[in-house]
């Protein structure tokens, strides 16, 4: 069957090859598993994110509202739909962040990355989803979900155990000359 | 026969008569050189006079002129100025001239008297300094003097004597405690150009760049403080947690093959 990667790839992945039967193994990072507190404040700065832009454009839509002569009765259904959308936005946030590069802007500070945990990569989108539900479904009964964070070997909560995610050290990005 | 033989029977007696005669003799001739000497004198005067009027007769006259300019003009004077100069005269006067101070003299002379000044008169009326200035400007000699004073080491040692010495210190300490220098700052800051300027800076990327740089290394150090802070934080809860739950302590894990590739692909 022939093979219908690119020529750079091809190439690429043989000059691999030969380098690892010449030089052997390359040197693994040293995987570090990411306990709660760490975790707790890489959240803490991601629910402060989230709650700034849902206050922000709640505010302005609640600016405009106010400018605008709407019956009361139509306050409980903005009230429901902004609830909604501010659901929406949170979810969003984290399942994308996860999903793109396995990194909230709170993971990205406390240098933490969420991954798979049979190879590594990073979530799949339905994956993050499952996570974000273990999330709420860990911290409902009195934080209980997240205990095993402190007893597994790998750290990982009830949000991991469900998506099968860990939570890793991420080496440094490159920083701007 | 008797006065022979008294002289040869003494000497000394012979010896007085003849002094005594020619003291005699002396005096008798004394005016008679005297006249002679008076005579020589005023003949000497008379051919010291002639000469010196056959001199100005000859100097003044066309002649001696003419003379001097076709002496001057011939092969045989620019020989002799020639010979002069090669010959070893020119370093006898040199030294003569150094010897007897002869500069020092003259230029004692020249500042005492008014000539200096009239020179000096002179060379200012007929424009001088600024002909001469005109041209070393024209030939560049500015610039040379300039560049070479550059890039020469003078004007670094120059600078670092001025700067090490007690003087420089003396006045840079009467500058500041001078009320010049409060005020020129209280005018300055009075200035509109002062803060149209600041503004300029504040505003310029290379500022804004280096603040941003500087923010950013600092909240970088901030988040590493808080990094480090949490992760001894987990090692502590862990450890307490399993204490309490009377589990042993974790293991690391040493390599996995599901945690190898920590970056995405």
């Amino acid at each position: 069957m022939a093979d219908r990667r690119p020529a750079a790839t091809r190439a690429g992945g043989r000059a691999q090859v030969v380098a690892t039967r010449v030089h052997g193994e390359a040197a693994q990072p040293r995987v570090e598993y990411q306990g709660l507190v760490t975790r707790g404040i890489a959240f803490v700065i991601d629910a402060a994110l989230v709650n700034l832009v849902a206050v922000a454009v709640a505010a302005s839509a609640a600016l405009i509202v106010s400018a605008l002569s709407l019956p009361d009765s139509l306050d409980t259904v903005l009230i429901a739909a902004g609830s909604w959308l501010f659901l929406l936005w949170s979810a969003a946030y984290f399942v994308t962040c996860w999903s793109s590069t396995g990194q909230t802007p709170g993971n990205r500070v406390m240098r933490i990355r969420v991954v798979r945990a049979e190879d590594g990569a990073v979530l799949r989108p339905w994956r993050s989803v499952l996570r974000l539900v273990g999330l709420m479904l860990a911290a409902l009964p009195l934080f209980l979900g997240f205990l095993p964070i402190l007893l597994n070997e790998r750290r990982r909560g009830l949000q991991d155990a469900l998506a099968g995610s860990v939570v890793v050290g991420a080496p440094e990005s490159g920083r701007r000359s | 026969m008797a006065s022979q033989r008294d002289e040869r029977d003494s000497p000394r007696a012979g010896r007085s008569r003849r002094s005594g005669l020619t003291a005699i003799a002396g005096a008798a001739l004394r005016p008679a050189v005297g006249t002679l000497r008076l005579g020589g004198r005023a003949a000497a005067r008379a051919v010291d006079g002639v000469a010196l009027a056959s001199a100005d007769l000859v100097l003044s006259s066309r002649v001696a002129g003419e003379v001097v300019d076709r002496l001057a003009d011939s092969p045989l004077f620019e020989r002799a100025v020639s010979r002069a100069l090669a010959g070893p005269l020119v370093e006898a006067v040199s030294r003569d001239i150094v010897r007897y101070a002869v500069l020092e003299r003259v230029a004692e002379t020249l500042l005492e008297g008014d000539a200096l000044d009239s020179v000096l008169d002179r060379v200012d009326a007929a424009d001088v300094p600024r002909r001469v200035v005109d041209r070393l400007l024209a030939d560049g000699i500015v610039e040379q003097t300039t560049a070479r004073v550059l890039e020469g080491p003078e004007l670094e040692r120059a600078v670092e004597t001025a700067l090490e010495s007690a003087a420089a210190e003396r006045l840079v300490g009467r500058v500041i405690e001078s009320k010049l220098l409060d005020e020129a700052v209280r005018r300055l800051l009075e200035s509109e150009e002062l803060w149209v300027l600041v503004e300029e800076i504040a505003q310029s990327p290379a500022v804004t760049e280096a603040i941003t740089q500087q923010s950013m290394g600092f909240a970088d150090q901030v988040a590493g403080g808080v990094r480090a802070g949490s992760r001894r934080a987990d090692v502590w809860l862990e450890r307490a947690a399993r204490r309490a739950l009377r589990r042993s302590a974790r293991e690391e894990i040493p390599d996995e093959p599901a945690t190898r590739r920590v970056t995405p692909p």
